[in-house]
């Protein structure tokens, strides 16, 4: 069944060969190159996984990644990280900040197609306040 | 430390004054072959015998304790700890000084070289992590690699691709590839500069490193003090007016006024002091430019030094330095002032206060207690401001004071500036299990009025922590129960401690396999 994708990153033959690859695999693919037009895109797309390159202009992918972790209906939202190699310390920031996985630059087209398919393939994590809900509803 | 093997001294001083084993023999009573034997470490020597040959020879006893060779030995063992599985022994680094020098200096340049370019390696691995055009540079390139990785791999795994889809996609690798070309040269342009002038020693590490190659020890300059202060009096305390009258002996005048700025124009023109200042900090600077004036010929030849010092700035700098540490030798008798540090136990406030100096001058004058005949304990120094930056930075054996970027940030150094006016001890130990005594104590610089800015640094001094009993500092540490222990290191790029909470950046030398681990670790 085809995904919808948003894939967030502003260099251009990047943007092109990820669609070519992912609509191979059947998905319906959508970009954006800036920051600020992440969150109105996913509002407007609803993706079932967002591709976020790190750096990106006006909002860099941090400050995504920490909005949207912090909003209740998008925390759920599977996303692949872009990073470059060689920035580790980048990695373990997006780790802290719930990436679920991520790429990184230069990638391997079969590594990358993988993972996605493996996020979207995998079951939607359960949202930490609902946790806290449930474990507050089960109290006499 | 073992007790340096004196067989090879003991031949050199003999041939020297061409005297046979024979001879040497006879005139202390022993036999030629047992002289041969102690000549060759094979044989344990005695006070009272060495005492003997030493005036056979006519040298001081002293001069078979090995004094540099002993140092060279000290270096050796500091090598050693640096290497995981080398298992440091004292005796045999001792042997190595004592019976081939020129080797153990080889080994001991050799690793200097080494770690002077791991340390490079640190410095730019931080600038590639904190300089923003670097980064967004290393990004842009990537990404173009990024680019023509991908559609090489699309061009050979997908034949069926529309043959305008296929020109298109060869298009692209080959047009990103030119800009992969510019993007290299403009990183070759950013960090690219004539070979020998990327990493130039600064004028202040230069020094740094001038002073620690002296084991910040200048005896000539120890000397010149002892006569000047002989000239000007005889207690332990040298009063300021003592230094202003010589000043003015020398036609200098000094004014003090709030708005003052230290130092003089040139030699005989006033000095003007800001009168806001501590008396220690106005005894100091008239001490300064008083050896400035008397001994600016001894300064000028020791700061001369080109295996050290190669920039008109270092020399300007070292001379200075050297006015410092003539200046402190002035103020704090170099034999009055071990005498009471060992007294006190190291008690700097305490110096301090006896001999009317600040906190700063009383803990640099311990570092360079260094005279080969009545060392005090050895100690680091380093000091910093409020925002890191590092300073004054003199290491010891085992102690290395970070030449680049920040130190460990759990050192007292830094906690110290939470609790002005209080020295702050930590007995830290090291990755490796070296324990050393940290000591520091946050000072203001001056007694600032309204608006003005006030200067604040952190000192520290450190020692090997065997030391402590003897250092008032180390008394909460010294039972074997109850003595809090903080797992510290050097700095955070050459800590090895993953789990440390305050871990700033990640260490460039730990293995790879712990770089592959932590890399690989699953979101």
């Amino acid at each position: 069944m085809p995904k919808r994708i948003l894939i967030a990153e502003d260099e251009p033959y990047i943007v092109e060969s990820l669609t070519f690859l992912l609509q191979r695999e059947g998905h319906v693919v959508t970009a954006v190159s800036d920051g600020a037009a992440v969150l109105p895109a996913i509002g407007r797309v609803k993706p079932d996984l967002l591709v976020l390159d790190i750096m990106l202009p006006t909002s860099n992918g941090f400050e995504i990644l920490s909005r949207l972790r912090g909003t209740a209906e998008l925390e759920s939202l599977p996303v692949l990280a872009l990073t470059a190699k060689g920035l580790e310390s980048d990695r373990r920031r997006m780790v802290d900040l719930g990436v679920d996985d991520f790429v990184t630059k230069p990638f391997s087209n079969k590594d990358l197609v993988g993972r996605v398919t493996r996020l979207l393939d995998a079951p939607r994590r359960a949202k930490p306040h609902r946790r806290d809900g449930q474990a507050a509803d089960a109290q006499p | 430390m073992a007790r340096f093997p004196p067989g090879r001294l003991i031949r050199e001083q003999r041939q020297k004054r061409r005297m046979t084993q024979a001879s040497l023999a006879a005139a202390v009573g022993i036999s030629a072959p047992y002289l041969n034997l102690i000549e060759h470490d094979k044989r344990p020597i005695g006070g009272a015998l060495l005492h003997r040959i030493a005036a056979a020879l006519a040298v001081e006893p002293g001069h078979f304790a090995g004094g540099e060779d002993v140092r060279l030995a000290q270096d050796l063992l500091e090598l050693a700890r640096t290497l995981s599985g080398v298992i440091a022994d004292e005796a045999q680094a001792l042997q190595l000084a004592a019976v081939f020098p020129d080797w153990a200096r080889a080994i001991v340049q050799l690793h200097r070289s080494y770690r002077d370019t791991a340390e490079i390696a640190l410095a730019l691995s931080d600038r590639l992590s904190q300089d923003s055009t670097l980064i967004e540079l290393s990004h842009a390139l990537l990404s173009r690699v990024a680019a023509i990785r991908s559609f090489a791999e699309i061009l050979e795994q997908h034949p069926d691709l529309e043959r305008a889809q296929r020109r298109r996609f060869s298009g692209i690798v080959a047009s990103e590839a030119d800009r992969l070309g510019g993007g290299v040269r403009a990183m070759v342009e950013l960090l690219g500069t004539p070979p020998g002038s990327n990493f130039e020693v600064a004028p202040n590490d230069e020094v740094d490193e001038y002073i620690n190659y002296h084991n910040n020890y200048f005896p000539d300059l120890e000397d010149a003090a002892e006569r000047l202060r002989h000239h000007l009096c005889s207690g332990d305390h040298l009063p300021s007016q003592a230094i202003a009258q010589r000043l003015a002996d020398h036609g200098v005048e000094v004014i003090e006024d709030y708005d003052g700025v230290a130092g003089g124009v040139n030699a005989t023109s006033p000095i003007r002091i800001d009168a806001g200042r501590s008396e220690a900090s106005r005894r100091f600077i008239l001490a300064r430019h008083l050896v400035g004036l008397e001994h600016a010929d001894l300064l000028a030849r020791l700061a001369d030094d080109p295996r050290l010092i190669t920039s008109d700035a270092a020399r300007t700098l070292s001379r200075r330095a050297l006015a410092n540490y003539l200046a402190g030798a002035l103020l704090l008798p170099y034999e009055t002032f071990l005498a009471a540090a060992e007294a006190w136990r190291y008690d700097i406030d305490r110096l301090a206060h006896h001999f009317g100096s600040s906190f700063e001058q009383a803990a640099h004058r311990l570092v360079t207690l260094r005279r080969p005949d009545a060392e005090g304990i050895p100690f680091a120094f380093l000091r910093s401001d409020p925002a890191g930056n590092l300073s004054k930075r003199f290491s010891t054996v085992g102690l290395r004071m970070p030449r680049f970027g920040g130190a460990c940030p759990l050192w007292p150094l830094y906690s110290a500036f939470r609790s002005p006016e209080r020295v702050v001890a930590q007995l830290a130990v090291m990755p490796e299990g070296e324990r050393y005594l940290l000591a520091a104590r946050c000072i203001s610089k001056r007694a600032a009025g309204f608006g003005q800015v006030e200067t604040l640094y952190s000192i520290m001094i450190g020692c090997d922590a065997s030391h402590r009993a003897r250092i008032v500092y180390g008394d909460g540490f010294t039972g074997s129960h109850g003595a809090s222990v903080t797992e510290a290191g050097f700095s955070c790029r050459s800590c090895s401690r993953s789990a440390c909470p305050q871990r700033a950046h990640p260490a460039i030398l730990a293995s790879d396999r712990q770089k592959e681990a932590s890399a690989d670790a699953p979101p």
